[in-house]
């Protein structure tokens, strides 16, 4: 590939050649300069996409005349990952130094601003943080419900049983429901006047049961229904690991006579670990950003407001842009600590065994 | 996330302009106007959208067409905001709830129609033959001046909804006397007379437990006598609250005395304190769902609907469902009336109450030619014709002659207490901040209802916030 492109002579900066992408960049910055500066948003804003335009040619020229296909095939891809993705991101995390509300036509530079406010004003931090506690909380006690439950569901499933098919595709039934159908579903099941749960626990104790009308009772209502959503998941996974354990292990360990104990921690934990791994950091980042079922189940009420339903009512529904980026951006941080964290102990375990 | 509706504002103001360089060259020729406009989806806005179909012919000649996006309820609000502010540039009318002028106006979306008033004396007859309530509630920005924005497109007002079966029993009746010597209300005009105090006593009198009798009949389930909205999402408590602040002679932040005026010592005043605890003492008689901070205008009614309760306290827009036997199993029993008011110790009763209903109103980047047929179907829409029949299928009009006409209280039995419950109508704030305020006020009064603080606590955190709040932005010096 080096040979190649070393055929084509790297042209002077001022050289008027279709490849030449320095001259590009140069000329593409001077007029995306000139016309933010002199023309009205609406113009300069197509000005400015015709200079990356200008500059994403004379770099497929480039590539083109260099004979760099590789580049030429993945650049789609990388291009469409920037627009959608990389652009928007940096975007708003450029956002979220500036006071700038949707419906407002003014911005400005507040610097860390929105990040000081989130954290320590007075009643904005109060609020962040309650929402952050809530949603730790969550995390915990749904991502542990949904692996206990998808686990003992799966070494259920392993076996052999009759109608074993039938029921694995009611179980896996919730996962594939819209979260709103079940969120209205669970809303009835929990309702003291038409609910199911209401009226068997009414006509045993006599008295008028109503399950959200407190914390605990509201937090164990959307911890259930989203367990039940996404325990499938769970267990879906584990499935995978249990069924490509080899026969042949369990045999010897039987010849051995090997306690079912373990047999299970020698060799079928370490085919299910990395798959259960997978599970635990999908759901963590799932349930990091709950917010579905707490609308529809309590609007946030309780003291169940998760940092992800917060965040839709700063940033959507009262057009507090920037400070919205601002806790999107404290959200993606402990996202990716708590991420690292995990595939840091992952990766410690595999070296340890 | 924000970022991305930005780029996607971006795209559709491309694509958008596109569509106005094609379209701009049909209107020339064929002069074909098209209207697009965003509305909720629900029977009033499918039955304008029917009439237009129907039976508008534009006086100019033009072939009109109203292109209508049906959006349900619950997404009402999201999908107009992020079209308004990702500049999509969208719709020429939109169904707006009158709290949102004024963030929507500052904004640059809507826009003002004084010219259009004056330069039309048809219109202009028109909008003068609204009733002020409702007029100051949908068209005005600031509160209560005359600058207009909106035209109504669907009046709504709280009625109390009853249950004749349950009420108009003898054996109840007299119990009901015995009890609280006064007469069980029966008869719409009984409910008209109603004030709380009866209203509680309705609802104390009518909690059954599973195997009691109400009305001869033993029940199979509990039985509630009142229930009235008091939940925590969008303006669900606030309603209800603000009626019983306003009616115990407190306040809310008036935006009519901005900058001057003040949030402390008006939203957190004895007055209004006293307010708030009647409100809240009548919680106990109602279904147990309000102890979970989720009774909103739908669950009272569902609850209504489905025979569980004597009396409800709603919107007018919801009662279709109730006349409907497929919908309701109370639909052969239904009796209305006024919403209750405060009786005062000379025995009048004080009224005052959160309006609802929608405007209508008209974007910034409507063309003059569409602008042109706007007025034209507006005037249509609320000529006295359009307006009778529009109320002959389950609408309401604020036009004066219209309401006023004998006939208007024969289309829909609670039509007898719509012309008489205008005169009492107030609107919360119209100030681009009034989502803010909502929010954090709903969350306040969402730990009163559900029994974690009181209403001085609640009162005191709220004030304390919009005094803080608008203090920022100025609007409280």
């Amino acid at each position: 590939m080096t040979a190649v492109s070393s055929t084509l002579p790297t042209p002077r900066l001022t050289a008027v050649v279709a490849h030449n992408w320095k001259l590009a960049i140069a000329v593409a910055v001077v007029v995306s300069a000139i016309s933010m500066a002199g023309l009205p948003a609406a113009v300069s804003f197509w000005v400015v996409g015709a200079a990356a335009a200008l500059v994403a040619a004379a770099f497929t020229v480039n590539a083109y005349r260099r004979h760099y296909f590789g580049a030429l095939l993945v650049a789609p891809a990388i291009a469409v990952l920037f627009v959608m993705n990389i652009f928007p991101l940096l975007w708003s995390l450029g956002l979220s130094f500036f006071a700038y509300q949707a419906n407002q036509q003014t911005i400005r530079f507040v610097g860390l601003g929105n990040y000081v406010r989130i954290l320590t004003n007075d009643l904005a931090a109060h609020a962040t943080w309650g929402a952050l506690i809530n949603t730790a909380m969550f995390v915990v006690f749904t991502v542990s419900a949904q692996m206990i439950v998808g686990f003992l569901l799966a070494i259920l499933f392993s076996k052999q049983f009759p109608l074993r098919k039938y029921l694995l595709i009611l179980v896996l039934t919730p996962m594939m429901l819209s979260v709103v159908a079940s969120g209205v579903f669970f809303t009835y099941y929990y309702d003291p006047t038409f609910g199911i749960l209401s009226y068997v626990i009414n006509s045993i104790s006599g008295n008028q049961f109503i399950l959200m009308s407190n914390k605990v009772g509201a937090v164990a209502g959307i911890v259930f229904a989203d367990a039940w959503m996404w325990s499938p998941f769970v267990m879906l996974l584990v499935l995978a690991g249990l069924v490509s354990v080899p026969k042949y292990l369990y045999e010897a360990a039987a010849i051995d006579r090997i306690s079912s104990w373990r047999q299970f921690w020698m060799i079928t934990f370490p085919y299910i670990r990395g798959l259960l791994m997978l599970a635990l950091l999908f759901r963590t980042i799932e349930a990091f950003k709950l917010a579905d079922l707490v609308i529809l189940l309590t609007k946030g009420g309780n003291d169940t407001l998760t940092i992800s339903y917060h965040l839709i009512r700063i940033a959507n529904e009262q057009n507090k842009t920037s400070e919205g980026a601002a806790i999107s951006y404290l959200m993606l941080f402990m996202v990716i600590v708590l991420t690292n964290l995990y595939l840091y102990l992952a990766n410690r375990r595999t070296q340890g065994a | 996330m924000t970022a991305m509706t930005k780029v996607k504002g971006l795209a559709t103001a491309a694509s958008f302009a596109a569509t106005l360089l094609v379209g701009g060259v049909t209107y020339a020729s064929a002069k074909e106007v098209t209207l697009t406009m965003a509305v909720p989806d629900w029977p009033p806005t499918r039955i304008m959208k029917k009439f237009f179909d129907e039976q508008y012919k534009p006086k100019s000649g033009n072939t009109v067409k109203l292109d209508v996006d049906f959006i349900p309820w619950p997404d009402f609000y999201t999908r107009v905001n992020a079209s308004l502010t990702s500049g999509e540039k969208k719709y020429n009318f939109i169904v707006s709830d009158s709290q949102w002028l004024g963030a929507f106006v500052e904004g640059g979306y809507f826009r003002k129609i004084n010219d259009l008033i004056d330069a039309d004396p048809e219109l202009k007859a028109t909008m003068e033959s609204m009733h002020p309530a409702v007029l100051n509630a949908y068209s005005t920005y600031p509160n209560s001046t005359p600058n207009y924005y909106g035209f109504p497109q669907f009046p709504d007002v709280l009625v109390t909804y009853g249950r004749k079966d349950v009420l108009c029993n003898d054996d109840e009746q007299a119990a009901f006397k015995a009890k609280y010597n006064e007469k069980l209300p029966c008869t719409g005009e009984e409910i008209d007379a109603m004030d709380w105090n009866t209203f509680e006593h309705v609802g104390e009198f009518f909690q059954r437990k599973k195997g009691d009798k109400l009305a001869g009949q033993v029940l199979d389930d509990d039985f509630y006598g009142i229930a009235y909205q008091a939940g925590k999402g969008y303006d669900f408590s606030t309603s209800s609250v603000h009626t019983f602040v306003w009616e115990h002679g407190g306040g809310i932040w008036d935006e009519t005395k901005a900058p001057t005026g003040h949030a402390e010592g008006v939203v957190n005043s004895p007055k209004s304190i006293e307010g708030m605890e009647h409100f809240l003492k009548l919680l106990k008689y109602m279904p147990p769902v309000v102890k979970t901070g989720t009774m909103d205008i739908f669950v009272s009614d569902q609850l209504f609907r489905e025979g569980k309760v004597a009396m409800n306290i709603d919107w007018i827009g919801l009662g279709e469902a109730s006349l409907d036997p497929k919908t309701s199993k109370v639909a052969d029993k239904l009796v209305f009336g006024l919403a209750p008011g405060l009786r005062g110790p000379d025995g009048k009763v004080n009224r005052t109450s959160q309006i609802g209903g929608q405007p209508f109103v008209l974007t910034t980047w409507t063309t003059p030619e569409q602008i042109k047929e706007a007025v034209g179907f507006v005037k249509w829409w609320l000529s006295p014709d359009i307006q009778h029949q529009f109320a002959a299928a389950g609408g309401q009009s604020a036009i004066k002659s219209v309401y006023s006409d004998p006939k208007y209280v024969t289309y829909r039995p609670w039509d007898r207490a719509w012309a008489n419950s205008l005169d009492w109508q107030k609107d919360m704030w119209h100030v681009p901040q009034f989502f803010e305020l909502l929010t954090q006020q709903q969350d306040q009064y969402d730990l009163a209802i559900t029994g974690k603080q009181d209403a001085k606590t609640t009162l005191d955190n709220i004030a304390k916030f919009q005094e803080d709040l608008l203090k920022n932005d100025g609007l409280i010096q």
